[in-house]
């Protein structure tokens, strides 16, 4: 024990894309503490975006030109593997994209702490005050979903899911209109994300009593090696399942979806409807798939329920849904479901896991697009008190503006999975892995759910098209740069993968041909 | 796993003051839900992680114990203090601190100690692990944070960073903000 | 274990004086009623009045709260890196200089922020 430790190995060029982005968010601080104000939006901006950039810059140059890597790198702590490669590469656009629709309108309150409808708020306003601390907060947000699904033990995971989650609940709570309600989803996502995290930390506890150790690799081996202590890994695999999925937002842990998804600022629900289910889900199939990897035949028929559930009451219940966002909330729970199908398509086979894998990866990505093109619309129909929200505001949109119309039903139609759209490759990558690691009877459930779900969607667009615009309807704003290249990037990318999905499928299978490091 | 588990009887020394805090723990728990003064409440949580940092110190986890008083006992409890002032709780009883749903809530805590408590005992019912002072002493800890745990300890970091700027982002009342 | 032996001894012996400098002032000491001895001890001052109820504290005290929480963790694990710090060398050294670095922002933002300011 004399002498020095020898000095841990951390590949600093691996995680130097969560890196780069960590370091922005601390300068963004700096910068909000001793620039002046009138500069700071003007660096911040800039600051974020370009952080952004270059870690996606980065995450390509170590996948492209350094290969993946095959050993988990800080001491085993992260792994930054084919799959979390590519998942990085998707959360970072995803998060580009969401900065620009931030940076687009006036989306956050002036002053938070002034208590709503007071005098304060009003003199906030006055003064155009602003809390140009949203952009470090969100690049925090970020650098927590790019650790948490390359964590490769349940520490890591959990100091991510905090870092992840801390921001997102403060910035749900910032919205500029109908701020009572987002206040209340600020406190209700809280609340709720803290117990949930409260079941990771303890389903990770009942884990190191069972395997004596915290990395997922160990705990995989101990699954097979250690007997008789089971209650302690079914329990503690519950568990830490119970604050896997709340984040994802499966039933019976969806409740905070809706509530959250409706109060937050647009911006911030695009990027979580984005970029927190990407980082989620690699954490989910990850711990899934390789720490309890040998328990498959004990969690299996558990997620089958969960995604039956998932599917069924994402989508029957977006059928009553009367505000817009409640309603895309749903849907995306629905999009959980159809996404479990996959986490469930494993077998022994390695190429039937690769298949399953890449399936997922793919449906992320064209999910991602959608979803924040699909919000970065609801910005732009406004009423006099803000986003037009009630779906009877949208009646008729499609003979006000049909281009704007038009491109929300394209997205309803992706999300619907109508080929043609990136919604039906991903789809059926998902379900095809599902049918071939057996699970038809839940592709039929997928399939029946997804035509249930067709059928809001296209209530949606007939709304829209075919019934007469209220006469003091809803107007349209002119979107800033940043959200008409949002939706048209959105829109390029539903296009794109749904008529030539190739190159992003076989990156997808390629970056799921190694399968997670262990 | 070769060390002969000695028997239950008769307990040891550290045996008993550990099944002792344990009952203090349990009972200032009980006190905490069940007290009608909310301050009291936030009082007894001090009795009962005092006990726990005292099980800690027993089983030789002395970093942890003391990480439990220093940051538990003094500064968790002075926060749940404030957050109880900060709002419009009255000092003194308080009627409507029950609520209908106290039996479902019961319920609930029952069967989630039942179960737990299923767990650790059919988990940990031969298992033996003899304590070994010195493990839990600040030492070895600090090597094993800066070798294994470097990087969650960084990210650590830049949790505390991103908490207190919504802290300031939330409380900020200065509308004008420094030039 | 034997280490905290004589802690424990000494935090009995603390409690004893303490229960015992309590318990024997009702029996020993002179018993004068007085309204001042009635009124909450506010270090010698003329006590503050106080609305009916308790009142509401300002949020300045909370945002004081985190603040000590904050640097409270960061001083925890100061501890044990000085404890081994011998051992740990130049690694342990820069990653501890990165983490308070990092605090230290948060300080710089919460100061620029007028966190520290009480009025």
């Amino acid at each position: 024990m004399n002498g020095t430790i020898q000095a841990p190995t951390i590949e600093y060029a691996l995680l130097a894309p969560m890196l780069v982005v960590f370091g922005a968010a601390i300068v963004g601080v700096l910068v909000e503490a001793f620039a002046p104000r009138y500069l700071r939006s003007a660096i911040h901006v800039p600051l974020t975006l370009l952080s952004l950039a270059g870690a996606f810059a980065l995450t390509i140059w170590q996948a492209a030109a350094k290969g993946i890597p095959t050993k988990a790198a800080a001491m085993g702590a992260v792994a930054v593997d084919g799959p979390a490669l590519f998942i990085w590469g998707t959360i970072l656009v995803l998060a580009f994209v969401s900065v620009l629709l931030i940076k687009g309108e006036d989306h956050f309150v002036a002053a938070a702490s002034a208590v709503p409808g007071s005098a304060e708020e009003e003199q906030a306003l006055h003064e155009g005050a602003a809390h140009s601390e949203i952009y470090p907060l969100v690049l925090f947000a970020v650098g927590g979903m790019l650790l948490f699904p390359a964590a490769n033990d349940l520490l890591v995971a959990f100091v991510a899911l905090e870092v992840m989650s801390l921001p997102l609940y403060l910035l749900c709570g910032l919205a500029r209109r109908r701020r009572l309600l987002s206040q209340e989803a600020a406190v209700k996502y809280f609340l709720l994300g803290a117990f949930s995290s409260a079941f990771f930390l303890y389903g990770t506890a009942l884990l190191y009593g069972y395997a004596g150790s915290i990395d997922l690799a160990k705990i995989s081996t101990a699954v097979g090696s250690v007997g008789g202590q089971d209650t302690l890994l079914y329990i503690g695999a519950a568990m830490l399942g119970v604050g896997l999925l709340f984040k994802i937002g499966a039933a019976p842990f969806q409740a905070w979806k809706p509530d959250v998804y409706q109060g937050a600022p647009t911006p911030i629900t695009a990027l979580m409807a984005s970029g927190t289910l990407v980082a989620a889900f690699g954490a989910l199939v990850r711990v899934f798939w390789v720490g309890l990897g040998g328990l498959d035949w004990d969690w299996r028929p558990v997620l089958y329920g969960v995604a039956i559930l998932t599917m069924v009451v994402g989508a029957v219940l977006a059928i009553t849904q009367t505000d817009i966002k409640r309603m895309l909330a749903y849907s995306s729970i629905a999009h959980g479901g159809f996404l479990l199908v996959g986490v469930i398509a494993t077998g022994k086979a390695a190429a039937q896991n690769a298949s399953a894998l890449s399936g997922i990866l793919f449906y992320l990505v064209a999910y991602g697009f959608t979803t924040v093109g699909a919000f970065a619309v609801v910005t732009m129909v406004r009423d006099a008190g803000g986003e037009a929200w009630h779906l009877s505001r949208w009646a008729g949109l499609g003979k006000r503006s049909p281009l704007l119309a038009g491109i929300f039903a394209f997205f309803l139609l992706a999300f619907a999975g109508i080929p043609l759209t990136s919604g039906f490759f991903g789809k059926y990558a998902v379900f095809q892995a599902a049918v071939s690691g057996g699970a038809l009877p839940l592709v039929i459930v997928g399939v029946v759910a997804s035509a249930v779900a067709a059928f809001f969607y296209v209530r949606v667009i007939v709304l829209m098209f075919f019934s007469d615009p209220a006469a003091d309807g809803p107007s349209i704003v002119l979107p800033s740069r940043g959200t008409a290249a949002v939706v048209g990037l959105a829109v390029l990318a539903t296009v794109v993968l749904g008529v030539y999905p190739q190159p992003v499928l076989d990156l997808a299978h390629s970056a799921a041909q190694s399968l997670f490091v262990r | 796993m070769t060390l002969q588990a000695p028997g239950f009887w008769p307990p040891t020394g550290p045996e008993i003051v550990f099944l002792l805090l344990g009952v203090v723990a349990l009972g200032s728990a009980l006190l905490v839900v069940t007290t009608r003064q909310l301050v009291h409440a936030a009082l007894w949580l001090v009795v009962c992680f005092g006990a726990l940092a005292g099980g800690y110190l027993v089983l030789t986890a002395e970093f942890v114990a003391w990480v439990q008083v220093l940051i538990y006992v003094g500064a968790v409890v002075v926060l749940l203090l404030f957050g109880i002032m900060l709002t419009r709780a009255p000092i003194g009883r308080s009627a409507d601190l029950d609520s209908g749903n106290r039996w479902a809530a019961a319920l609930v805590a029952l069967a989630t100690a039942a179960v737990l408590v299923t767990v650790v005992v059919s988990g940990f019912r031969t298992a033996y692990a003899p304590l070994d002072p010195g493990q839990g002493a600040a030492k070895p800890l600090g090597s094993s944070i800066f070798r294994t745990w470097v990087l969650p300890f960084e990210a650590l970091s830049v949790l505390l960073l991103a908490a207190l700027v919504g802290a300031i982002v939330l409380s900020r009342t200065d509308i004008q903000g420094r030039k | 274990m034997e280490l905290y032996v004589p802690i424990l001894v000494l935090a009995v012996l603390a409690a004893g004086f303490a229960v015992f400098s309590v318990g024997i002032a009702p029996f020993t000491g002179p018993k004068r009623w007085n309204r001042a001895k009635l009124d909450a001890y506010e270090c010698g001052i003329e006590p503050t009045p106080q609305p009916v109820g308790g009142g509401r504290f300002p949020l300045k005290y909370m945002i004081t709260a985190m603040l000590f929480i904050v640097f409270d963790i960061e001083i925890i694990f100061l501890y044990p890196w000085a404890v081994a710090f011998d051992k740990l060398g130049v690694f342990g050294l820069v990653e501890m200089v990165l983490f308070i670095v990092t605090v230290l922002v948060a300080y710089a933002y919460v100061w620029r922020r007028r966190g520290l300011d009480w009025d």
